[in-house]
């Protein structure tokens, strides 16, 4: 790779590309964007977006003491009190009486009644002369760990640790500050413009409003943000350590990506159209030349979005990080979204195909990057997704390098792994003519397969997707894990990875046959399966190596559980269980490796032989050590 | 009725998709998102409302001189207590983990001031000041109607406990229309795809040698694409009521659906045939598509709201408007892309 090309073809890409957005589109974008922009103040004016307006249907009477409290939340539709309960009504009030209809609809109804009145009464208590009978209770909530020296009551060093952020609140009385947070001012006078805010949380907490609550929330950011700082209000001002609204701008740094890889995939694919691409592939550039240059503006201008969405929370939140973390952590993401997109251009065979694949990568990445991320708070799987670096940065909370590598090497390596893939088809034979798509698989596969030795090369670059499938694997596995008894789910989740480290293993060889680089007798596939499987145990055991240094979660030590057990066993057990997974890695490849010389049919039954094996092997290890 | 010409484009352009096993891919995300339906709905619900992560009874340890009166309201919020006579027997015991949590209770200057210790790892403080919450919102309560006489206006009764799921709320509000509104989305951006990729490869010119207009092309593109949504949706209704979720007024909300489809069908095809390339014209789709969804909260209902009132049975006659507004103006624009359609010179491409 040389800079010069690529500068030259980023330079091309640009000017004669994304350049060939003409004035007319640019006009037309622009004025878009002013109209919507002009309207915003409009929608908000509105009270922004109330999904759930008039969702509950409540027979009332003027006269009931309730009637306030019904008119007062926009969730609620005040009907007649003669109603039919159940067809026309979910809720009947007849004085104070509150009658329910016998569905589910009417349970949630009456649930929501009950947060309605709570805020209501505040809201009414609030306008009290005599604030201490109205707000009869404060509070102070206070963090300490457990199993440690605990913080006294009256100031000390705060919390610290894995769940408090902004070490900095702690410095001083930790109640103390969460006063100056400016929750409630102080009970009697600041009272009023205190409870509003309180009572707005509340109905957000409580789950009524979703956009308007969330607009309404906006407000109270810097206490959302400083969620497990001491704070101190009355009852419903207290709110639970959740990371809502760093999640939510954490959310603002995926939101363009999605943007900046449809306009990718289209170039990507614009090559491949009436063979566009062929002046390039024969210039004398090489094809990462093209790749990394037609990459780079779309790489940069991804990262200038996501620089200025980190400036504006930086300078907008007083209690975040210094922001670095949140961008570096955003890179692989940034390119973990370019690759699929690169790769899901080099597959797709129509434009309707690519915004098919592109809405994959969408819901995929956004789940995969997302959803671990709600978890920041309670578990440490939540390391998964760069976004909780992301979330953990807005917070204030200091980041391990350990974390960081954790959250960002998978990513980048299946971003590089994507890119190796892609320019395997990045030929003209996969380029501009209608292949299979097991058939492009294959052929991405074998570009880097030219020996025997070759296939496990290929196996140890699998690597990445492979740690990341199984992450992922567990990831979902474990929500669903409460539920089910110790067994099922351990088997299930063996079952998982076994299944993606067969096929990792066997794929590439299989390639390797069809592409008729292998002989196709017993010896050489013999060979290319013990290859496979060494190649894997190798890759595996770096895994181990890592997982030894830096003490993975406990909940990754599972997806890592096959790699053998770790410390406190004598030597020569230790080498065997160490020699155990290489053994039983070249079997299973070979395995598959005997079978796929016989084509496709062959391929199915050798792997589920050698799936077979590999879960039986596991579960036996994982029953014995655990 | 749609002459055979159209009819064979769009189903041309079905076929396409199921040929290609695009429309698989998207169906098989769409199992996949069902099937993960309840992790996905536990995690955003715990996004949307913490304290819906149920767990049996936690444990208070209680301290202070107005203890009595918290344990008490302790005990009607469902939470359980155990006396300490001091702070830091309380605390002791917390660290020790029989406890999952503290209340200090004093009176001070005629209030109930309490301190709250909670554990600091946070699956467990998200359980207990949600828990803490609860006994503390009772105790507020009956303290007022011990302070009655010193109020001006009195607090208004809370009604009975629900035995209700917190999802229920979610699923509606949230889920149902964002799984409604994706296929119409998808639709017209499939538009856009389906028209500048005849343009782009030039394939445009080939289908104008056949005897077909440049309108009927149109018609049977947007025609295929319109259909498309609404089976979509016809789909996701079938695996929520699969799930348990119950939805109502199944053929309005088809209704709105088709509507939205078609509206963004005639902006994705319109696009495509200005702009004839796809990376503008899907920039813009998008832009335009996400901005009117957000221009239409100054609609009296949200058609999102539409969506969640039709499906939970709460649908007014505004929503019932929203949807035959919604119609009439989808044919009608799709009749006006159509008279521009007829306008266009097919040469240009």
């Amino acid at each position: 790779m040389r800079p010069r090309k690529i500068l030259r073809i980023g330079r091309w890409e640009v000017t004669k590309n994304a350049g060939g957005i003409d004035r007319k589109t640019a006009a037309v974008v622009g004025a878009t964007l002013l109209v919507l922009g002009a309207a915003v103040p409009l929608v908000l004016a509105q009270g922004g977006v109330t999904l759930d307006e008039g969702f509950y249907r409540v027979g009332v009477a003027e006269e009931s003491p309730l009637y306030p409290v019904v008119e007062d939340d926009p969730t609620f539709a005040v009907r007649d009190s003669d109603a039919e309960l159940g067809s026309a009504i979910d809720l009947q009030i007849d004085g104070t009486q509150v009658v329910a209809s016998d569905t589910q609809k009417g349970q949630a109804a009456l649930a929501e009644l009950r947060g309605s009145v709570d805020s209501y009464n505040d809201r009414v208590m609030a306008g009290e002369s005599n604030q201490s009978a109205a707000f009869p209770v404060t509070v102070t909530l206070e963090y300490a760990e457990r199993n440690r020296t605990i913080a006294p009551a009256d100031g000390g060093d705060g919390t610290t640790g894995d769940g408090a952020t902004g070490g900095g609140a702690g410095d001083q009385g930790g109640s103390d500050d969460g006063g100056g947070d400016g929750t409630t001012g102080d009970g009697g006078d600041g009272s009023d413009g205190g409870t509003t805010g309180g009572t707005t949380d509340g109905g957000a907490g409580g789950d009524g409003a979703t956009g308007g609550g969330s607009s309404g929330d906006i407000g109270s950011i810097a206490r959302g943000l400083t969620g497990s700082d001491a704070m101190t209000g009355t009852p419903s001002d207290i709110s639970p350590p959740f990371p809502f609204q760093s999640l939510i701008l954490a959310f603002l740094f995926v939101i363009p990506l999605n943007f900046v890889i449809q306009a990718y995939g289209s170039t990507m694919l614009s090559e491949r159209l009436n063979r566009r691409g062929e002046l390039m592939l024969v210039a004398p550039v090489s094809r990462w030349d093209i790749i990394a240059g037609k990459t780079l503006p779309y790489f940069l201008g991804a990262m200038v979005f996501e620089g200025a969405i980190a400036g504006a929370i930086i300078a907008l939140e007083p209690g975040s990080g210094s922001g670095a973390y949140a961008l570096l952590a955003v890179v692989p993401l940034v390119l973990l979204f370019l690759a699929a997109t690169f790769l899901g251009a080099m597959f797709a065979r129509s434009f309707k195909e690519l915004t098919f694949v592109t809405v994959s990568i969408t819901v995929g990445l956004t789940t995969y990057a997302f959803v671990p991320a709600i978890f920041t708070d309670v578990t440490p799987i939540a390391l998964v997704s760069p976004l909780t670096i992301v979330v953990r940065d807005i917070q204030g909370v200091a980041i391990e390098p350990l974390e960081m590598a954790i959250s960002t090497v998978p990513p980048l390596f299946t971003a590089t792994l994507f890119f190796v893939l892609g320019a395997g088809l990045y030929r003209e034979e996969d380029m501009f003519t209608q292949r299979s798509i097991p058939l492009k698989v294959l052929d991405s596969l074998a570009g880097r397969i030219r020996r025997r030795r070759s296939v496990a090369l290929v196996v140890v670059l699998l690597m990445p997707l492979v740690i990341l499938a199984e992450l992922v694997a567990v990831a979902a596995v474990y929500p669903i894990s409460m539920a089910l008894p110790r067994e099922l789910w351990l088997g299930l989740i063996l079952l998982a990875i076994v299944v993606i480290e067969e096929v990792a293993k066997s794929l590439p060889a299989y390639a390797g046959f069809v592409h008729n680089r292998y002989d196709r007798t017993v010896r050489s596939a013999l060979t290319v399966g013990a290859l496979a499987g060494l190649g894997f145990f190798v890759a595996e055991k770096g895994l181990l190596i890592v997982q030894l240094l830096g003490g993975l979660p406990e909940v990754q030590q599972a997806a890592v559980v096959s790699a053998g057990p770790t410390a406190g066993i004598s030597p020569m057990v230790a080498l065997v269980l160490l020699l155990a997974p290489l053994a039983l890695h070249v079997v299973t490849a070979a395995t598959s490796a005997v079978g796929m010389r016989s084509g496709r049919q062959g391929y199915a039954v050798g792997l589920t032989a050698a799936i077979a094996i590999h879960f039986v092997y596991n579960f036996a290890v994982v029953m014995l050590v655990v | 009725m749609f002459d055979d010409v159209r009819v064979a484009i769009a189903r041309r352009d079905i076929a396409s998709l199921s040929r290609e096993k695009t429309i698989v891919l998207a169906l098989a995300i769409q199992i996949f998102i069902a099937a993960f339906s309840s992790f996905l709905v536990v995690g955003l619900t715990s996004l949307y409302d913490p304290g819906s992560v149920e767990s049996g009874e936690l444990t208070f340890g209680v301290s202070g001189d107005a203890r009595d009166e918290l344990d008490e309201a302790a005990r009607s919020a469902g939470v359980g207590t155990e006396h300490y006579p001091t702070r830091e027997a309380a605390l002791d015991a917390f660290r020790r983990g029989e406890v999952v949590g503290v209340f200090h209770a004093e009176s001070v200057d005629r209030r109930t001031s309490v301190t709250v210790t909670v554990p600091d790892s946070s699956v467990q403080s998200t359980l207990a000041v949600v828990k803490a919450q609860d006994a503390l919102e009772a105790l507020e309560r009956d303290e007022r109607t011990r302070r009655a006489t010193h109020l001006e206006t009195q607090p208004v009764p809370l009604p009975p406990e629900a035995d209700a799921s917190s999802y229920f709320g979610f699923t509606y509000t949230v889920l149902v229309p964002l799984l409604l509104f994706l296929p119409p989305f998808i639709s017209g951006s499939v538009t856009v795809d389906v028209l500048t990729e005849e343009i782009e490869r030039g394939t445009l010119e080939l289908l104008r040698v056949a005897p077909v207009s440049l309108t009927d092309i149109f018609d049977g593109k947007a025609l295929g694409m319109a259909i498309l949504a609404p089976a979509q949706a016809l789909l996701w209704i079938a695996l929520l009521v699969v799930n348990g979720i119950t939805v109502t007024n199944v053929l309005p909300l088809l209704a709105l659906v088709s509507a939205v489809a078609l509206l963004v069908v005639v902006l994705g095809a319109v696009l495509g045939l200005l702009l004839a390339q796809r990376r503008q014209a899907q920039l813009l789709y998008s832009i335009i598509a996400l901005g009117l969804f957000g221009l239409a909260a100054l609609l009296p209902e949200h058609p999102a709201t539409v969506a969640a009132k039709l499906a939970v049975g709460s649908e007014t006659t505004v929503s019932t408007a929203t949807v035959l507004g919604l119609s009439v103006l989808a044919v009608v624009l799709y009749a006006a892309a159509r008279s521009y359609v007829g306008t266009i010179d097919p040469e240009r491409y």
